[in-house]
C-alpha cells in the first residue's frame, strides 16, 4: 500500500550525522564475514577425525 | 540537487573517488571517506520511501555494509561511486518492502504539487490535489520513481540515468512517458 506524505519535515544535517557512525558499519561488516565464511568450520571435522583415531 | 561542476572538475572529482575506492578494496578501513561522503544523501533517498526514520537509519546501514560486502566486485565504469550505491540503497529498500519491514512511501512538497497542477489546469483547486495523489497510485513502481525523482526530488536526468541505470536520454524519455501517463490518467473522466 504506498502512503503519501505531504510536507513532511526532514531531519537536519547535524541529527543525520549523529547516526553516522562508520565503526558499527564495520563492526558489522566484520562480524558478518565471519560469520558468512565457509571455511570457519574447516577444523571441526580434523578433531573428530583426531578423536576417532585415538579410541 | 547536484551541483554543476565543469567536466573538469567532474573527472577531477571521479579521478580522486576512483582512488579512495581502490584504497577501501585493499582495506576496508579506508572506506570511512566514502561512507561519509555518502551517508546523508543514501540516508534522504531512503527516508522519503519509507515512513519510519528509524527503519530509514537501519536500511542506510545494511546499505554501507552490503557495499562492503561488494566492494571487492566493484569496477570504475566512469560514473560516480553514488550511483552504485543507490542501486544497493534500491535493492535494500525494496527488500524491505517484500519483507513488510518498511511501507512504500512517498514524499511531496504541496509546493511542488501546486506547481505541477498549476502546469495542467487553468486553477488551482483542492480537489485536483486529491485527484493527482490519487492517481498517482496507479502508476507503475518504476513510473513512479522516476516522477519522484524528477518532480518531487528535483533530480537532473543525468542523476536520474546514474541512479536507475540508465542513459541520460533514456531516464528522460522514460520521464517524460512517466508524466504522460500521470497526465492521462489525471484527466481521465471518472
Amino acid at each position: 500500500m504506498l502512503k503519501i506524505l505531504l510536507n513532511r519535515p526532514e531531519p537536519s544535517m547535524d541529527t543525520v550525522q549523529q547516526h553516522q557512525d562508520f565503526n558499527q558499519v564495520l563492526a558489522a561488516f566484520n562480524y558478518q564475514k565471519k560469520v558468512l565464511n565457509p571455511w570457519r568450520y574447516w577444523h571441526y571435522p580434523i578433531w573428530v577425525l583426531a578423536l576417532v583415531l585415538l579410541n | 540537487m547536484a551541483l554543476q561542476l565543469s567536466a573538469h572538475q567532474q573527472s577531477f572529482l571521479l579521478e580522486e573517488e576512483r582512488k579512495l575506492v581502490e584504497r577501501a578494496q585493499e582495506n576496508p578501513r579506508y572506506f570511512a571517506p566514502l561512507y561519509e561522503r555518502y551517508h546523508d544523501a543514501i540516508f534522504r533517498y531512503i527516508y522519503r520511501r519509507v515512513d519510519e526514520e528509524e527503519q530509514a537509519y537501519d536500511i542506510t546501514s545494511s546499505v554501507f555494509v552490503k557495499a562492503l560486502q561488494g566492494l571487492h566486485k566493484y569496477e570504475y565504469r566512469g560514473l560516480p561511486f553514488s550511483s552504485w550505491l543507490y542501486r544497493i540503497a534500491k535493492s535494500e529498500l525494496y527488500q524491505s518492502f517484500r519483507d513488510q519491514k518498511a511501507n512504500r512511501t512517498v514524499s511531496i512538497d504541496k509546493v511542488v504539487l501546486k506547481q505541477v497542477i498549476e502546469d495542467w489546469t487553468e486553477d488551482y483547486r483542492q480537489q485536483d490535489v486529491d485527484r493527482l495523489l490519487g492517481k498517482l497510485r496507479l502508476l507503475k513502481e518504476n513510473q513512479l520513481q522516476l516522477i519522484e525523482m524528477r518532480f518531487f526530488e528535483k533530480r537532473s536526468f543525468k542523476e536520474i540515468g546514474e541512479i536507475t541505470g540508465l542513459s541520460e536520454n533514456n531516464a528522460k524519455v522514460k520521464t517524460f512517458r512517466a508524466v504522460l501517463k500521470l497526465k492521462q490518467f489525471f484527466h481521465q473522466i471518472e
